[in-house]
C-alpha cells in the first residue's frame, strides 16, 4: 500500500488538529500524576526530606536510582537516531522524532530528579557557576558538577537535535492552520520558506548535531556512572561503570522507544508508518544491547567474585544471594533471560514480541540502576554502619510523577508537533531518497513530492 | 609553627562506656532523634562504639571500637562536594561549613567510615531542653550534613586565648568533649606537628593501625590495637 | 510549650482583631533584673557534684549567660542569667579526677526536662488519675504543716514515713533528724540494687561495713566476679581511671583482666578471658581457686608473703574449712556445680600465683542471690589471700569518713533495703496500729522498681495522705496527693560523702550551680522550714533556717582536718569549700602500708582507717560462726520455668530513674546497639530451639507475671539465662519513658538474700516463648552487622 504526500500530511498532522476524549483523559491522568508528584514535592520541601525512607547510611535510593534510570532512558533517541542518521540508515525517517523527543523529556526529567533529592533545592542554583557574592565557585573536581555540565549540555542539545527539523514541519502545519494557531505556527517556523539555501542549512546543521551530540551522549552517562566510580564505595569504585553505564543507557533507551512507537502506532494509528521493519530493526538493536548488557554485567560479577574482597563480596552475596536476592533474579530475567529468545528467533520478533521485550527491559535496567545503588550504600566498609532501606510513599509518589511527567510532556508535543517527520517521511517518497524541491511560492512549505513510498519503507 | 591536631584511640584502654558519645551530643549540639527516627537509621552520634562478636558462646569475644570522623589527609568526602562545604582546613581538619551545603550526601556516600550525618529534619528541642544548648556551636538545619569536627569552637577557643596571651599552645591544654570525658584515656587529642606531645608519641607506638588505612585516606586518627597479657609478659 | 502557643495565638488574634492596645505580648512579658553578672559568651565554670548514681562524682558546670523563661514568686518572665551548658569532672576531685560517666554527663537533662513538675500541686481527681491543680507554696506548706501538727498532736507521729532512696550525706541526716524529733521511725531508704550484701560481708571479712576501694592502676592481675566495674557498679568512673592504666599505663606491664558472669557485661566484654559460670556458685568458684592456691602451697605475690597467712585479715576465718585448706573445693568436684572446668580453674589459680598484684572483686548478680552472702564472703576470702599487696598496699581498701561536725553522717544500715520496704508494706496493708497515715516520698520511685510480691502499690493506696518532693510525675508520685516539686540538683545545694573510689576522705559540698528555672523549692529548705512551723522538739532538733546553714555547720569541723584547704577562718573555709566542690584529706602515701585512709591503721591490712566519730554508728562484727558454703534457691521450677532470669542495671538508666532522660534514651546499649527500647538477651541456640529470631517479640513468664520485649540474640550469654536490662517499662514517667519497653523488675520473685534480707534479683526463674515478629517488637537497633571483618555470618 502507497501513501502519497498528501496522505502522509494528513495522516500525521492529524493528531495536531484533532483531539479526541481519550486524549483529554489520559492528559488528565498524566497531570494529575504530575501533581501529585508536585504536592509530594512540596511537602517534602515544606516537612524535611526525612519523609521520605533515605537513612544513614543509605543516601540515594529511589532518587538516584530514577536519575539514573530517566537518563538512561534518554539515550534512546539522540543517540540512536544521531547514528541512524550518520550511517544514513533510511529506515529510520518515521522512528528519529519520536526518539529524539524521548530523549528531551527523560534529560529534563532525569536534570528535575538531582533538585528534588538535595536537602535544601532553594539553594540548587550553588551549582551554577557565576560569581556571586560568595566568591565561591562550584567544585570542580565533584562528579556532581561535572554531571551538571554534562546534562545541561545534553539537555541543550538534544533540545536543538530535536527542533531543527521540525522547524519543515511547523511551516507545514502554519500554512495549513489558520486564526492563532496559524499566528503561532508562524513563529515557531522560524521564517521556513523551504529555499534551497534554507534546506542546505538545515542538512548541515542536522549533520554537525548529530556528530556533536554523541560523544556528548556518550560522556553524560559515563559521567553519571562516575558518581558512583570515583567514590570508594564497595562494588562502586570499579573502571567498568562508563561503558556498563552507556551500554546499559542505551539498552534502555531503545526499549523505551519500542514501546513508545509501539503505543503511538496503536493510538495515532499510524501503524502504516511504524511497521514491522522498524520494530524488527530496533529488536534486533535491542537484542544486541542485551548481550553486550550480559556481557558487561557478568564482566563485572566475575572480576568481584574473583578479586575477593571480604567488602565487595559482602554486596555480591546481599544482591545475589541474600536480601536482594529476588529484585536481582528478575533483573536478570527482564534484562536477558526473557528478552533474548523472544528478540533472537525471529518468529517471535513481532511488534508485540518486541514491545513485551521492551517492557520487561525497562523494568529490567530500573532494578539494575537500584541494585547498583542500594546493596552497596547498605553495606560499606564498618559492618557496624550497615543500614537497610525502604521507600516511602512520598518517593513512590515521585517516582509515579515522573513516569506522568514523561507522559504528559509526550501528549502535549503530540499536541504541536506530528510525531513522525512529514517532511522526512516525503522526501523518503522520492526515488532517490532525497534532496528537497522548493517552489516558487512562498507560502508553500516547499515539497513537491511524488511517486511511491521508498523500497526500505516498504514491507 | 602549624598545628596538625590528631587522635589516638587505644583501643586497649576503652572500656565502651560511652561518655564520650554524650559528651559529643552535649558539646556539639546534637538533636536527639526519637525513637521513631532512630528506628528508621536516622539517629546521629557523631562518635560511636562499635561493638564485634567474636566467636560463640562460651568462647564469645567482644571488640569495642570508638568511631568518629578520621580528620583523613585524603578525605574522600572533600572532592565530591559541589560546593565546598566538605573542606580541607589548613591545620589539616576535615571541615564541614554547614551554610554552604546543599544537601546531596555525596559525602557522605564516599566517607568510607559512615561518620557524616545528615538532618532528615529540622532539629527540635522540647521546651526548655533548648537552654543545653551550646552557644559556641551552630546548630544544623534541614537538608545538612554534618559531622564530628574535633569539637573546633575548642581549637578556635583556644589558639585565640594563647594567641592573646603570646604564647603556644601547651600539649593537653585542652581537648575535646570525647576526649576530655574518656575516663579510662582511651581517647588522646593533641598535636601531631609537636614530635613530643602525648599523642605523636602514642601514634609512634606499634600498635598504631589506621582504620580501613587500605584505602590511602591517611587518617589523622590512629588506633593502638588491643593488647594481650602473654605479649606483655614475654616482653 | 503551651504558653509558648497562648503567646503566639495572642499575637495573631492581637494582629488581626484591633490594633487598639497596640501592645505586642512581648512587651506584656515580665523581664526580670538579672540576679548575677555573667559576660555573655564568656563561659564559667561551677563546682557541682554529680547525684546521679551514688559514686559521688564532683562535677563542673559550664556555666553561660541566656535568656531563660523563669518564675519568681509565682510570676512567669524572661531573665538574663546564668545557664548551665554542659557538665564535667571536676579535675581536683580524688574520685573522678576530671572525668564523668555518660550518665553523669546528662545530669543537664534533669535541669532542662520538659516534664519536670514547676510548681506545687495538688491532686484534684482520684488517686493516680494524674488530675491535679496549681497550689501556691503557703497554701501547700500550711497544709503540710497543719496535717503533720494534727498527726503529731494525736499521738500518731509513729505513723509518719518516709520513703526515700539511699544517700549519703546531709539530706539524710536531716531527714533522719527530722524524723526522730517528730517521733517518727526512721526512713525507709529503699533502691532494688542496694548493696547490704557486699558491706555485710566487707565488715565480716575486712571490719569495714564499706564499698570496697580499688586501686586498680597497680594491678597486675584482676578477677572479677560478676561486678560490671567498668559500667554501673560502685564507682565506676574512677575505677575506668584505674582499668586504663592497668592497661596501658605502665609500659611493658600489662595486667591480665578474668571476668566470670553469666552473661556478658560491659564490663566483661573487656576481659582477656571470659568465663560464664552456673548462677549463684561464684563464690564456689572463687573458694575452687583458694583450694589450688592453698593445697599446692603456691605463693601468691612471690616468695616474701606464705600463702594463706595474710595477717590481720579475718576474710579466711569467716570461711568454713578454709584452715584446713578448703578439702570440699576440688576443682574435679565443682566443674558440674559452676559449669567451668578444673583445668581452667588450675590455671587460673597458677596465673594468678605467679603474678604480682591480684585483686579479687564480687559485685552484681552474684550478690543477688539467696546465698549472696556466701558468695562474697567467698571471693574476698580469695581477696584476702591473693591481693597480698606486694608493692605497698594491697589493691582493695577502704575510703576514710570525712570527720563532719554537729549534724553528722549516719551509717548506712545493714538491713537489706526489700526488708524495709517490706515492713512499711506489711504494716499498710495490714492496717496495723501505727500504720503509716501519712507518707513523704524523696527520690524513690518503689511502684516501678519493688517487686510485685511487696504489693506496694496496694500498699501505698492504703497510705491516706501522701506527699512527693520529687521533680517527675512517675508511677509512685503519681499517686500522691500533694507535691512540692524539689530544685533540680544544679539550682541546689549538693553534698554527699562517696563511700569508694579513693583513697582519700572527701565530703562533696556545692552551692547551685544556677538559678531555679520553675516555682520549686529546695526539699531540705521545704523540711527545715516544716520543722520551724513545728516547732517543739523538732525545730530544735533542727535549728537552721536554710540548708546551706545545715551544711556549715557540718563542714566548718573540717578546717582543723587539714587536707585540701588551708584556711584560717571559717569563713575562708566555707567559700574555698564551695569553690573547690568540697574538702578531701590528702593523698595517702605511697608507703603508708596498709593506710588507705591516710588516716589511723584499722584492724587488718585490708581495713582503712576508721574514725572515731563513725565507728560507732558501725554495726558491731558478729559474731559469725564460720560459713558454710550455700548452694542458691531459684523462685520456680526447672521444669515449669526452664530458664534463669538475670535482670541487670542499665548502663544508661540506672536502675529506671534516667529513663527520661532523652540523651540516655538514644544512648545505644553498647552490646546490642539497642536505643528506645527494651530487649531481652538469649543464646542463639536458645533462640534457634525455640524459633526465635533477632527482633522477635518474646514473653517472659515467672510465677508472678509476664513481660513482653524483643529479642536479642547474644553470642555472650548461657543458653539456659535469658537477661533483661532495666530501666525501661514506665507506666507514667514523662514523654521520653512512658510506655516504652518492659519492667523486668515487675516479674521479679521476693526472695531474698537469706542472711541480710537484701532483694535477691537474680533468683527468679522464667519460661520463654516467642510471641510475635519483628513488627509487633519494634526493636531499635543503631548498628546494622554484629560482626566484623573478615566477614562472619550473622547468627540468625
Ligand atoms: N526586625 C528587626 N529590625 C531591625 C533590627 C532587628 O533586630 N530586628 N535591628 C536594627 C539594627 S540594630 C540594625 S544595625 C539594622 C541593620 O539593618 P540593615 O543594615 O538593613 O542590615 P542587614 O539586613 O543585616 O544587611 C543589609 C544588606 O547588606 C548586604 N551586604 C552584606 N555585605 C555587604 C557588603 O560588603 N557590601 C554591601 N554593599 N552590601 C553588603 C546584605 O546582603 C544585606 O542585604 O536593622 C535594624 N532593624
Ligand atoms: N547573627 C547576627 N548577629 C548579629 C547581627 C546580625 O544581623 N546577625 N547584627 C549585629 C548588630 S547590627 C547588632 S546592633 C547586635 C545586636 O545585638 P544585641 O544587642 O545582643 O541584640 P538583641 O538580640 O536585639 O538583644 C539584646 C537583649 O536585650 C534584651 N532587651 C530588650 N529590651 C530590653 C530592655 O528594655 N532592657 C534590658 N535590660 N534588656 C532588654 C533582649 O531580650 C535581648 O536579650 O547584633 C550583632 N550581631
Ligand atoms: S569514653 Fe573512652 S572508654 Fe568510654 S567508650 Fe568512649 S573511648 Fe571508650
Ligand atoms: S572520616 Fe569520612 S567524613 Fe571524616 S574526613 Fe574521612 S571521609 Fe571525610
Ligand atoms: S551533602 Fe553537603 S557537604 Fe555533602 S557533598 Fe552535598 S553539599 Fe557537600
Ligand atoms: S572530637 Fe568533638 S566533635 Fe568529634 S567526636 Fe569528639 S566530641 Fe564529637
Ligand atoms: S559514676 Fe557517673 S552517675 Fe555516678 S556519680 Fe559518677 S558521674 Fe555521676
Amino acid at each position: 500500500m502507497q501513501r502519497t504526500a498528501e496522505q502522509i500530511e494528513q495522516d500525521l498532522l492529524r493528531p495536531v488538529f484533532h483531539t479526541s476524549k481519550k486524549y483529554w483523559v489520559a492528559v488528565a491522568f498524566a497531570t494529575s500524576l504530575f501533581f501529585a508528584g508536585v504536592a509530594a514535592f512540596c511537602y517534602q520541601v515544606y516537612a524535611g526530606i526525612g519523609v521520605w525512607g533515605i537513612n544513614s547510611p543509605v543516601f540515594w535510593a529511589f532518587d538516584i536510582t530514577n536519575f539514573v534510570f530517566w537518563i538512561g532512558i534518554s539515550h534512546a533517541g539522540t543517540l540512536i537516531s544521531a547514528i541512524l542518521r550518520l550511517t544514513n540508515a533510511t529506515w529510520r525517517r518515521p522512528v528519529t522524532r519520536c526518539a529524539e523527543a524521548i530523549t528531551v523529556f527523560s534529560v529534563l526529567i532525569g536534570a528535575l530528579i538531582p533538585l528534588c533529592h538535595i536537602g535544601r533545592p532553594w539553594l540548587a542554583f550553588w551549582m551554577i557557576p557565576y560569581p556571586s557574592e560568595r566568591r565561591i565557585w562550584p567544585n570542580f573536581r565533584s562528579p556532581l558538577a561535572w554531571d551538571f555540565f554534562a546534562i545541561a549540555t545534553y539537555l541543550t542539545g538534544s533540545t536543538i537535535f530535536l527542533l531543527l527539523p521540525t522547524i519543515p514541519d511547523f511551516a507545514a502545519i502554519r500554512d495549513t492552520a489558520t486564526g492563532l494557531r496559524k499566528k503561532i505556527y508562524r513563529v515557531l517556523a522560524l521564517g521556513w520558506q523551504g529555499t534551497p539555501r534554507q534546506w542546505q542549512r538545515l542538512e548541515t546543521a542536522m549533520h554537525i548535531m548529530a556528530i556533536a551530540i554523541v560523544p556528548v551522549a556518550v560522556s553524560v552517562h559515563t559521567i553519571v556512572s562516575w558518581d558512583f566510580a570515583m567514590t570508594p564505595v564497595p562494588m562502586w569504585h570499579s573502571t567498568i561503570f562508563g561503558p556498563y553505564f552507556v551500554a546499559g543507557a542505551i539498552f534502555s533507551g531503545i526499549a523505551a522507544l519500542i514501546l513508545t512507537m509501539a503505543v503511538l502506532r496503536k493510538v495515532l494509528r499510524l501503524e502504516e508508518y511504524l511497521r514491522r521493519i522498524h520494530f524488527e530493526n530496533l529488536g534486533k538493536l535491542l537484542l544486541t544491547m542485551s548481550l553486550l548488557w550480559f556481557y558487561f554485567t557478568f564482566a563485572e560479577r566475575l572480576t568481584t567474585w574473583y578479586g575477593n574482597a571480604p567488602p565487595e563480596m559482602v554486596v555480591f552475596w546481599d544482591s545475589i544471594r541474600k536480601n536482594f536476592a529476588p529484585l536481582f533474579w528478575i533483573m536478570v530475567f527482564c534484562n536477558f533471560l526473557i528478552p533474548v529468545p523472544i528478540l533472537g528467533i525471529k518468529r517471535l520478533r513481532t511488534i508485540t514480541g518486541t514491545a513485551i521485550a521492551s517492557c520487561t527491559v525497562v523494568v529490567g535496567m530500573w532494578l539494575e540502576r537500584f541494585l547498583i545503588i542500594v546493596p552497596s550504600l547498605e553495606h560499606k566498609f564498618l559492618p557496624y554502619s550497615w543500614g537497610t532501606y525502604r521507600p516511602t510513599w512520598v518517593e513512590d509518589t515521585l517516582m509515579a510523577a515522573s513516569f506522568g511527567f514523561m507522559a504528559l510532556l509526550y501528549l502535549l508535543f503530540s499536541k504541536f508537533v506530528p510525531m513522525i517527520s512529514v517532511w522526512e517521511m516525503k522526501v523518503g517518497l522520492q526515488p532517490h531518497g532525497g534532496v528537497p524541491v522548493a517552489t516558487a511560492e512562498g507560502e508553500h512549505h516547499g515539497l513537491v513530492l511524488e511517486g511511491p513510498l521508498p523500497t526500505d519503507v516498504v514491507e | 609553627m602549624s598545628h596538625k591536631w590528631g587522635m589516638v584511640v587505644d583501643l586497649d584502654r576503652c572500656t565502651g562506656c560511652e561518655a564520650c558519645v554524650v559528651a559529643c551530643h552535649a558539646e556539639n549540639n546534637i538533636p536527639t532523634a526519637g525513637a521513631d527516627q532512630a528506628a528508621l537509621g536516622r539517629a546521629k552520634h557523631w562518635i560511636r562504639v562499635e561493638r564485634y562478636w567474636e566467636g560463640d558462646f562460651p568462647d564469645a569475644r567482644i571488640r569495642f571500637q570508638p568511631v568518629l570522623c578520621q580528620q583523613c589527609e585524603q578525605a574522600p568526602c572533600e572532592p565530591v562536594c559541589p560546593t565546598y562545604a566538605s573542606y580541607h582546613t589548613p591545620e589539616g581538619l576535615n571541615a564541614q561549613i554547614y551554610n554552604r551545603c546543599i544537601g546531596t550526601r555525596f559525602c557522605a556516600n564516599a566517607c568510607p567510615y559512615n561518620v557524616r550525618f545528615f538532618n532528615f529534619f529540622n532539629p527540635q528541642w522540647d521546651m526548655p531542653l533548648e537552654l543545653q544548648l551550646n552557644p559556641d556551636v551552630s546548630l544544623r538545619t534541614v537538608g545538612v550534613m554534618e559531622k564530628c569536627t574535633f569539637c573546633t569552637q575548642r581549637i578556635k577557643a583556644a589558639e585565640i586565648q594563647a594567641e592573646a596571651e603570646k604564647r603556644d599552645l601547651k600539649d593537653g591544654e585542652f581537648n575535646p568533649a570525647c576526649a576530655q570525658s574518656c575516663a579510662s584515656k582511651a581517647l588522646v587529642f593533641g598535636d601531631l606537628n609537636d614530635p613530643n606531645s602525648e599523642v605523636s608519641r602514642l601514634e609512634r607506638s606499634n600498635r598504631g593501625t589506621k582504620l580501613l588505612g587500605e584505602l590511602g585516606t591517611k587518617p589523622n586518627v590512629t588506633y593502638l590495637e588491643r593488647g594481650t597479657w602473654e605479649d606483655a609478659k614475654n616482653g | 510549650m503551651q504558653r509558648r502557643d497562648f503567646i503566639k495565638i495572642s499575637a495573631l488574634s492581637g494582629a488581626m482583631a484591633t490594633l487598639e492596645a497596640c501592645r505586642s505580648p512581648e512587651q506584656q512579658l515580665i523581664r526580670f533584673v538579672p540576679e548575677e553578672e555573667l559576660i555573655p559568651g564568656i563561659a564559667t565554670w561551677k563546682p557541682s557534684v554529680c547525684t546521679l548514681c551514688s559514686a559521688g562524682c564532683g562535677l563542673q558546670v559550664r556555666v553561660m549567660q541566656g535568656d531563660a523563661e523563669v518564675v519568681r514568686r509565682g510570676q512567669y518572665g524572661l531573665m538574663k542569667m546564668g545557664l548551665a551548658k554542659k557538665l564535667e569532672g571536676n579535675p581536683q576531685h580524688p574520685v573522678n579526677l576530671g572525668k564523668l560517666c555518660a550518665r553523669g554527663q546528662a545530669g543537664l537533662q534533669v535541669l532542662y526536662h520538659p516534664d519536670r513538675i514547676t510548681h506545687p500541686i495538688k491532686r484534684s481527681g482520684s488517686r493516680g488519675s494524674g488530675e491535679f491543680q496549681e497550689i501556691t507554696w503557703d497554701d501547700a506548706l500550711k497544709e503540710l504543716a497543719s496535717r503533720l501538727a494534727t498527726l503529731q498532736s494525736s499521738n500518731s507521729a509513729n505513723s509518719l514515713a518516709f520513703l526515700a532512696r539511699p544517700m549519703r550525706g546531709q539530706r539524710r541526716e536531716l531527714i533522719e533528724r527530722f524524723l526522730k524529733a517528730y517521733g517518727a521511725p526512721p526512713a525507709v531508704w529503699y533502691e532494688p540494687f542496694d548493696e547490704t550484701v557486699l558491706r555485710q560481708a566487707n565488715l565480716l571479712s575486712f571490719g569495714r561495713a564499706a564499698l570496697p576501694t580499688f586501686d586498680l592502676r597497680r594491678a597486675d592481675y584482676v578477677i572479677s566476679f560478676g561486678a560490671d566495674f567498668l559500667g554501673t557498679w560502685n564507682s565506676p568512673v574512677a575505677q575506668s581511671i584505674g582499668y586504663g592504666e592497668m592497661r596501658q599505663g605502665r609500659p611493658g606491664r600489662r595486667a591480665k583482666f578474668v571476668q566470670v558472669e553469666s552473661r556478658m557485661s560491659q564490663t566483661g566484654a573487656n576481659a582477656d578471658e571470659w568465663i560464664p559460670c552456673r548462677p549463684g556458685t561464684e563464690g564456689t568458684l572463687a573458694l575452687g581457686i583458694a583450694h589450688v592456691i592453698l593445697s599446692e602451697k603456691l605463693a601468691p605475690g612471690g616468695p616474701t608473703s606464705p600463702a594463706g597467712s595474710l595477717e590481720g585479715s579475718r576474710a579466711g576465718s569467716v570461711i568454713a574449712g578454709w584452715s584446713a585448706g578448703l578439702p570440699d573445693f576440688a576443682p574435679a568436684a565443682l566443674e558440674k556445680q559452676t559449669g567451668v572446668s578444673a583445668a581452667v580453674i588450675t590455671r587460673l589459680a597458677h596465673e594468678i600465683a605467679q603474678t604480682g598484684s591480684a585483686v579479687a572483686i564480687i559485685g552484681g548478680a552474684p550478690l543477688a542471690h539467696t546465698n549472696g552472702l556466701f558468695s562474697a564472703l567467698a571471693v574476698n576470702a580469695l581477696e584476702s589471700l591473693i591481693d597480698t599487696g606486694r608493692d605497698q598496699r594491697p589493691i582493695l581498701g577502704f575510703m576514710s569518713e570525712p570527720e563532719l561536725g554537729d549534724a553528722a553522717q549516719s551509717a548506712v544500715p545493714l538491713q537489706g533495703s526489700l526488708a524495709s520496704l517490706n515492713g512499711l508494706a506489711q504494716a499498710a496493708l495490714l492496717g496495723q496500729p501505727h500504720a503509716p497515715q501519712m507518707l513523704l516520698l524523696y527520690d524513690a520511685n518503689p511502684i516501678f522498681s519493688a517487686p510485685p510480691g511487696v504489693r506496694i502499690r496496694e500498699a501505698i493506696a492504703k497510705i491516706p495522705y501522701i506527699v512527693s518532693f520529687g521533680s517527675f510525675i512517675d508511677e509512685t508520685s503519681a499517686q500522691a496527693d500533694l507535691i512540692l516539686p524539689d530544685h533540680a540538683p544544679l539550682e541546689s545545694w549538693l553534698d554527699s560523702i562517696p563511700e569508694s573510689g579513693s583513697f582519700q576522705a572527701v565530703a562533696n559540698l556545692a552551692p547551685p550551680a544556677v538559678a531555679p528555672l520553675h516555682d520549686t523549692r529546695a526539699m531540705p529548705d521545704v523540711l527545715l522550714g516544716l520543722a520551724h512551723q513545728l516547732g517543739g522538739d523538732v525545730a530544735k532538733a533542727l535549728p537552721w533556717t536554710t540548708f546551706d546553714a545545715l551544711l556549715r555547720a557540718a563542714f566548718i569541723p573540717l578546717r582543723t582536718r587539714g587536707g585540701s584547704i588551708n584556711k584560717k577562718t571559717d569563713d575562708e573555709f566555707w567559700s574555698t569549700a564551695q569553690e573547690q566542690g568540697g574538702w578531701w584529706s590528702d593523698a595517702p602515701t605511697a608507703h603508708a602500708a596498709g593506710a588507705q585512709g591516710g588516716g589511723s591503721q584499722g584492724a587488718g591490712s585490708h581495713a582503712g582507717s576508721q574514725p572515731a566519730a563513725a565507728t560507732s554508728s558501725l554495726v558491731p562484727a558478729a559474731k559469725h560462726a564460720p560459713m558454710a558454703p550455700a548452694a542458691p534457691e531459684f523462685a520456680g521450677t526447672p521444669a515449669e520455668f526452664p530458664f534463669h532470669f538475670l535482670p541487670y542495671v542499665s548502663q544508661a538508666f540506672g536502675d529506671g530513674s534516667l529513663a527520661h532522660l532523652p540523651w540516655m534514651q538514644e544512648l545505644p546499649d553498647v552490646l546490642t546497639t539497642a536505643m528506645w527500647s527494651s530487649w531481652v538477651e538469649i543464646n542463639p541456640k536458645t533462640g534457634e530451639r525455640l524459633g526465635i529470631r533477632q527482633g522477635d517479640l518474646v514473653e517472659i513468664a515467672s510465677q508472678q507475671g509476664s513481660v513482653r520485649a524483643p529479642a536479642v540474640l547474644s553470642p555472650g550469654i548461657a543458653p539456659d539465662i535469658v537477661a533483661m536490662p532495666v530501666g525501661q517499662g514506665h507506666e507514667n514517667f514523662g514523654r521520653f519513658a512512658t510506655g516504652r519497653g518492659a519492667n523486668p523488675l515487675s516479674i521479679l520473685a521476693p526472695l531474698a538474700e537469706h542472711q541480710t534480707g537484701s532483694l535477691a534479683w537474680a533468683a527468679t526463674r522464667v519460661k520463654l516463648a516467642r510471641a510475635g515478629g519483628p513488627e509487633q517488637a519494634k526493636l531499635i537497633l543503631f548498628a546494622g552487622g554484629m560482626r566484623g571483618f573478615p566477614h562472619e555470618e550473622e547468627p540468625r
